[in-house]
């Protein structure tokens, strides 16, 4: 057959969001791909010169609709590197369990879309099943379901409620249940090896190279988990190791290994938790008006010029970066300038040329292995 | 043994009689036979159609209901009765009270019956708590069974578009080769001996050879409607299709050399009469004829052909509408077909199981015989479909395509040829024809005889614990260190997370 090419997007189910992948396909195999990003480009760095310091935090809640709230935890990480702001140690506490439970919302949102790309529509609902029990926790700090405005500058917006580190307990013990029930129905089954193993091979060195961070490349080997390398917040205080997977083929990691690393986080996003709720100063039981200095202290609004702020977060996709330069409008009121690096950004260019060679049926695995999100790539 | 029952006959003999005695000495003397066999014929068809048709609405209705409890959840399902019974038992404006002349009132009396016997008075809110999924609304009977009336409704109302481009003759006869061939095959069906649209002699052969016109529909959409997703679709189904045709009717063959008919009536009677279903005989056949058939009705883990993730629906992509609604229910006609075909090759079709057992207890007996075949029949199908066709479906992922043709090829196709081997050494070597017996216990002739001693049902039990020990075997999760040469197993030796690069 001649080739051909294939214009699968915007509106795919392969793609997971808004952009487009041109394949040229020889038959079933694919010779050639090309992604298109920028559908829903929405200026935000350029939104956010004309923000507050604090006004900004929603805006980062928005840049990727699965994790809002480690995207508002990065970004308020960078303002207080810019502002020289301290975090009460409880805040800390609080705010890593909120990015853990985000953490498995969306990790559990990676599933249930990875599901369907295979064919296998009862994962998905199994997932967003159990994806509502943590989605009801981060409701009862941020008060909303996706974008939270939980972070603050400086702290939190409120203390955790009364109970809610019982209903952590409970909600997660029974989901390291759960993770097993997914493995009994995906690791035991055979069409699920075939279609994983050996497809979509991604080298350690050729993602180094491409800048791919993140579980992607963890589970080539490479220990990027900034958690672990360098730990922010209160990492390095509660208990947990980070997801790594070796893989066996010289070729790197298959679709498989990035299934498993993921499985795996899951797994310590659950370990940490037990164990943050139980380490957190002040008590999991006990409540602070907000405001109070033990989940909130007082920040400057006003950056002076030339100072900037930077992080390193290791959100659930890979490594998001914000950059701050204080000083804009002359008052320092707003940044002059903000800078977000995506993880996706990055990686999908180089997804897109992972997948020549690998048959048509392939792409949906290869790209739903990665977990695009693209709210966070066009920015 | 023929079910007692016997509509066919019936309807045949009452419509001549009625025939010629209505027509006795008026000009139509001489074709009142010819005149009472089209109308035979043409009510005998409808009672058939109609009964499959019916009965399909159950699998439909079984299919989502077991799907939403896999998922874990009761289903968004709409009962007929919710279109017009409001929150709380309250009809939204009783509407039956408006048709003229009080012909609408027994619908009101039907709807206060439900109410009272079935409803949910007490429970508020009950399209409320329907739509949002919740589960206490109330019991209803078989709530949701309708639902696919609601849907036909609605595919009817629905525009009817060709893509501008596309091959408009082709792409309009394609979705009616698909759908006459398959309500074709439904004709060759019996529902039991008394219940069947047409039998003849080699009724087998002929549904098969219809069950392959479709592919050619298939392909026909996939290339006439000017998209490139339905192009691959078209061509993935009829590689697909192809490739398990041929273990699909070796599988097939098996069981028309065991039973020594290509007749389903006659390869029914004869699982009745030799003492065994077929399926204690052949397991390896049965399970080769469920494989093919689930890809060859295109479903999970066999439906590459309309792989939604990445061919959006694969060949039926352009087609909306009322043509959507009948490709749609055209698959699972052959799905219900399939189920029926599995009952009747392997599971004994309209007999009782035990006929001879339970049917010589007192009362009890004559009221298990007394169950109408078709009953049976339907019981099977409906067993097969859940058990085989929705549990696959909710548990499997899909297969590549590569993988599927390689399957087909590599695997079923050989098991295939020596399922049909297995089946002449049986008929040639250990059939007893004999024993055969057209009693209501059935016969005897699969008994084993060895050094004079025989054991009864002696070949179907050595049988059927010969493959169940192997599947067992099969089964056993193995052992990871030493098949590491294996190609697919669970290759992560230390799990992730155990070794900390971090930490060293």
């Amino acid at each position: 057959m001649a080739e051909m090419w294939i214009t699968m997007g915007p509106q795919h189910p392969m793609t997971h969001g808004l952009w487009t992948l041109r394949v040229k396909v020889d038959g079933e195999t694919v010779t050639d791909t090309e992604a298109e990003l920028g559908y829903i480009h929405r200026g935000v760095e350029k939104i956010c010169e004309a923000r507050d310091f604090t006004q900004i935090t929603p805006y980062c809640d928005r840049l990727c609709y699965v994790s809002a709230m480690t995207w508002a935890h990065s970004y308020v990480m960078a303002a207080e590197d810019l502002l020289e702001a301290e975090v009460p140690e409880r805040a800390e506490y609080i705010r890593l369990m909120a990015a853990e439970v985000q953490r498995l919302a969306s990790h559990l949102m990676w599933l249930g879309a990875f599901g369907p790309d295979i064919g296998n529509l009862t994962l998905m609902t199994w997932c967003l099943r159990d994806r509502e029990m943590f989605l009801d926790l981060l409701q009862e700090l941020g008060g909303s379901r996706m974008h939270y405005n939980y972070p603050r500058i400086g702290g939190v917006k409120r203390d955790i409620p009364i109970g809610w580190g019982n209903r952590l307990k409970a909600k997660v013990k029974l989901f390291e249940h759960r993770i097993n029930e997914y493995e009994m129905l995906l690791d035991e089954s055979t069409i699920w090896l075939v279609r994983l193993q050996g497809v979509g091979y991604a080298t350690a060195e050729d993602q180094l190279n491409a800048g791919v961070t993140g579980p992607n490349i963890r589970a080539a080997g490479v220990n990027t988990d900034t958690r672990w390398t360098n730990p922010y917040s209160v990492y390095d205080q509660v208990d947990w190791e980070p997801a790594v997977e070796k893989p066996t083929s010289v070729k790197g990691a298959d679709c498989y290994d990035r299934y498993r690393v993921r499985m795996e986080e899951m797994r310590q996003s659950c370990r940490m938790l037990l164990d943050a709720i139980d380490k957190i100063p002040g008590g999991a039981n006990t409540h602070y008006q907000p405001g109070d200095e033990m989940i909130l202290t007082k920040a400057p609004t006003r950056a002076p010029e030339g100072a900037t702020g930077f992080s390193t977060y290791e959100c659930t996709r890979g490594v998001s970066n914000f950059y701050i330069q204080g000083g804009g409008d002359g008052r320092g009121k707003n940044p002059y300038r903000l800078s977000i690096r995506s993880p996706m950004f990055i990686t999908i260019p180089y997804v897109a040329k992972t997948m020549i060679g690998y048959k048509i049926a392939d792409i949906p695995a290869i790209m739903g292995s990665f977990d695009p999100c693209i709210g966070e790539t066009d920015r | 043994m023929n079910d007692w029952l016997g509509l066919h006959d019936f309807i045949y003999y009452r419509t001549r009689e009625g025939a010629n005695w209505l027509l006795e000495g008026t000009f139509l003397e001489s074709s009142a036979n010819d005149i009472a066999f089209f109308i035979f014929t043409l009510s005998v068809c409808l009672i058939t159609f109609g009964g499959i048709m019916l009965s399909m609405f159950m699998i439909l209705w079984i299919e989502r209901k077991f799907y939403a409890r896999v998922n874990d959840r009761r289903g968004a399902t709409t009962a007929l009765r919710s279109l017009w019974v409001g929150e709380n038992g309250v009809t939204a404006g009783e509407w039956w009270n408006m048709v003229p002349y009080g012909l609408g009132k027994p619908i009101g009396a039907i709807n206060r019956w439900l109410n009272k016997v079935a409803g949910n008075s007490g429970h508020k809110h009950e399209m409320v708590n329907r739509v949002g999924n919740r589960s206490w609304y109330g019991v209803t009977i078989f709530p949701g069974f309708f639902q696919n009336i609601a849907d036909g409704m609605k595919f009817l109302t629905k525009e009817h578009m060709v893509p501008s481009r596309a091959d408009k003759i082709i792409f309009e006869l394609a979705p009616f080769l698909v759908i006459s061939s398959t309500i074709m095959i439904l004709g060759m069906i019996p529902l039991s001996s008394g219940i069947y649209g047409a039998n003849p002699e080699l009724s087998v052969l002929f549904a098969f050879a219809i069950f392959g016109i479709a592919p050619l529909g298939v392909f026909f959409a996939g290339w006439s409607s000017n998209n490139k997703y339905t192009l691959l679709g078209g061509i993935r189904s009829a590689a697909q299709l192809t490739a398990y045709e041929i273990p699909l009717l070796l599988s097939i063959l098996g069981v028309c050399i065991m039973a020594g008919s290509f007749n389903f009536i006659e390869i029914v009677h004869f699982q009745h009469s030799s003492g065994t279903w077929l399926f204690f005989l052949m397991p390896l056949g049965a399970v080769l004829f469920l494989i093919s058939m689930i890809a060859e009705v295109e479903r999970i883990p066999f439906d590459m052909p309309e792989a939604e993730a990445e061919l959006v629906e694969g060949w039926w992509t352009e087609y909306g509408g009322m043509r959507f609604g009948l490709l749609f229910a055209a698959e699972y006609m052959r799905v219900y077909a399939a189920s029926i075909l599995f009952a009747h090759f392997f599971m004994g079709g309209w007999h009782a199981p035990f006929a001879g057992t339970i049917g010589s207890i007192p009362y009890l007996g004559a009221a298990w015989l007394a169950i109408p075949g078709v009953i049976w029949t339907l019981l099977k199908a409906w067993f097969i479909f859940t058990v085989v066709f929705v549990w696959a479906r909710t548990a499997l992922p899909r297969i590549r395509t590569d993988q599927i043709l390689e399957f087909g090829w590599r695997m079923l196709l050989p098991l295939a040829i020596l399922q049909v081997a297995l089946s002449l050494v049986y008929r040639l070597y250990f059939f007893d024809a004999s024993a055969l017996s057209d009693t209501v216990a059935g016969g005897w002739t699969w008994d084993l005889t060895v050094l004079g001693y025989t054991l009864p049902w002696g070949l179907p039990i050595l049988t059927t614990m010969f493959w169940i020990g192997l599947f067992a075997i099969l089964m056993k999760d193995e052992n990871i260190v030493e098949n590491e040469e294996r190609m697919y197993h669970i290759r992560t030796m230390t799990p992730a997370g155990t070794h900390t690069a971090g930490k060293e």
